[in-house]
């Protein structure tokens, strides 16, 4: 074989494909050819992990995103408005027929026809997560069911489930794109929306879960899988070796959180103890123990 | 040759390996000598990991590190060995072997009978191995992957899954071919 210097292909890093994809929408945007998207952001029954999850991103960064990426146009968390001002803008949106984007984080609470979770009161009236996730879920272009509790009820829906939480698709019969997780790593949603923008849905698994990110077991990208292999075990999480005997879920979960890595690509749950299968369905109950001393020997 | 020297050597052999596997990458065209390639260059990377990091923590009691030594345990006979409770944390290198505590009973004979209150002892808890029973086939799932800590989607070990199996695996029958069969469930 010769010799020659050859050069690197393009970077594959996952910052190098956000940023590579990110750049796409943003000239897609700049050059007209794509116009910019409403943005509905519903907060159904959940913790608010997944939109603080989703100001930690970067490429784009969350200002950009709101700003000239899509037009966030309702965020109770976020939003100035309250009270009737913030809900007039939900229901002229739905009024105007226009195009939008929504985005569920949070389950979606059953119980006493949906009052067990309120998105707020509108002239008087309570308006439950249960009306509003069918309301806009019927006229939206697309869903994303951002984090556990909106993909499958998650940890609203553990035991013993008093607001009988469910995930999004139990209350809407549509299409739903998936984004498991707890919470959902910014990458992954604004990945999907910078897809969504600049190409359309991307392509999905069976479960409709975006193949660019959640295509990878945990377990086969591990840092610690060679001790697995050979059979060498941490009996403590202090120790460097396979978490395996201790609980680890990394090998029944699919995402690509041990090349991706979380706050800003740094560190991982991995880093220092047991994956806990957070990204995958059946999330926490299916998952426990997180941890167990009273385990198999080597 | 002391363990670094053999690590070191170890490590040598991979770097030439791995160029090698990179230089081939350029020159195939077949998508499918492509994949198989990386596959190895992704195992390659593995072990030169577990190396890096086998150095890094410096195990004192290892004697030799050759690859032959280090099979999955479940390949390793379970019979009764002293029981080792409390074990330091050099002790989980399998060159000093899989510890099995005396309590357990010795369950290498496939033709086993395994009554359910028998099974219901291996409930991988406490040292004790991990076995299920399908379709009144007894596996041993101690080791499995999708096994950790005894658990599988919120299914512990030590009972008939069957009913389970059926709902969430069917016609994925391949999975049981999978597994170490120990014995078989009687009634």
């Amino acid at each position: 074989m010769t010799e020659q210097t050859i050069l690197p292909p393009e970077p594959v890093t996952n910052e190098a494909i956000a940023k590579r994809l990110f750049e796409d929408a943003k000239q897609k945007l700049a050059e007209g050819n794509v116009s910019k998207p409403k943005l509905v952001w519903l907060e159904l029954n959940g913790c608010s992990g997944n939109i603080i999850s989703l100001l930690n991103g970067q490429n784009p960064g969350f200002e950009y995103m709101i700003t000239s990426m899509a037009n966030l146009v309702y965020s109770n968390s976020l939003m100035i408005p309250e009270g009737n001002q913030a809900l007039d803008r939900l229901f002229e949106l739905l009024r105007s027929n226009e195009p939008f984007i929504l985005a569920v984080e949070g389950a979606v609470s059953l119980k006493n026809n949906g009052m067990y979770q309120l998105v707020g009161s509108y002239d008087g009236k309570p308006l439950t997560g249960l009306q509003a996730a069918k309301m806009l879920g019927a006229k939206a272009t697309h869903v994303i069911a951002v984090g556990a509790c909106a993909v499958d009820g998650g940890p609203s829906a553990a035991k013993p489930n008093l607001s009988q939480s469910v995930g999004l698709q139990q209350v809407l019969e549509r299409k739903i794109i998936k984004l498991p997780g707890c919470p959902c790593h910014p990458d992954w949603f604004l990945g999907t929306l910078s897809h969504l923008i600049a190409y359309g849905e991307p392509a999905l698994d069976r479960r409709d879960r975006p193949l660019l990110f959640y295509s990878t077991l945990i377990h086969d990208r591990c840092p610690r899988l060679d001790y697995f292999h050979k059979g060498i075990f941490s009996k403590t999480l202090g120790e460097p070796y396979c978490l395996f005997k201790l609980g680890c879920r990394g090998p029944v979960t699919r995402v690509d959180c041990p090349t991706r890595r979380w706050n800003d690509h740094i560190n991982w749950p991995i880093g220092a103890s047991t994956c806990i299968g957070c990204s995958q369905f059946g999330f926490p109950d299916q998952m426990a123990p997180f941890i167990s001393y009273e385990t198999t020997e080597g | 040759m002391s363990n670094q020297q053999l690590v070191r050597q170890q490590m040598n052999t991979l770097f030439s390996e791995i160029q090698y596997l990179i230089r081939l990458l350029y020159v195939t065209q077949d998508p499918y000598m492509k994949n198989l390639t990386l596959n190895q260059l992704w195992n390659k990377v593995d072990q030169l990991q577990f190396l890096t990091q086998l150095e890094g923590s410096a195990c004192p009691h290892t004697s030799a590190i050759s690859p032959e030594v280090k099979t999955m345990p479940t390949a390793l006979p379970m019979s009764a060995m002293p029981a080792q409770p409390q074990l330091p944390a050099s002790a989980s290198v399998p060159s000093q072997g899989m510890p099995q505590t005396q309590t357990t009973p010795s369950s290498q004979n496939p033709q086993q009978s395994f009554t359910r209150e028998q099974l219901a002892q291996f409930d991988g808890r406490n040292g004790r191995p991990a076995y299920v029973a399908v379709k009144g086939i007894v596996y041993d799932v101690t080791n499995n992957a999708a096994w950790s800590a005894a658990s599988h989607f919120g299914l512990s070990a030590g009972k008939d899954l069957t009913q389970e199996f059926a709902s969430c695996h069917a016609g994925e029958q391949w999975i049981l071919s999978t597994l170490t069969p120990v014995g078989r469930l009687i009634d």
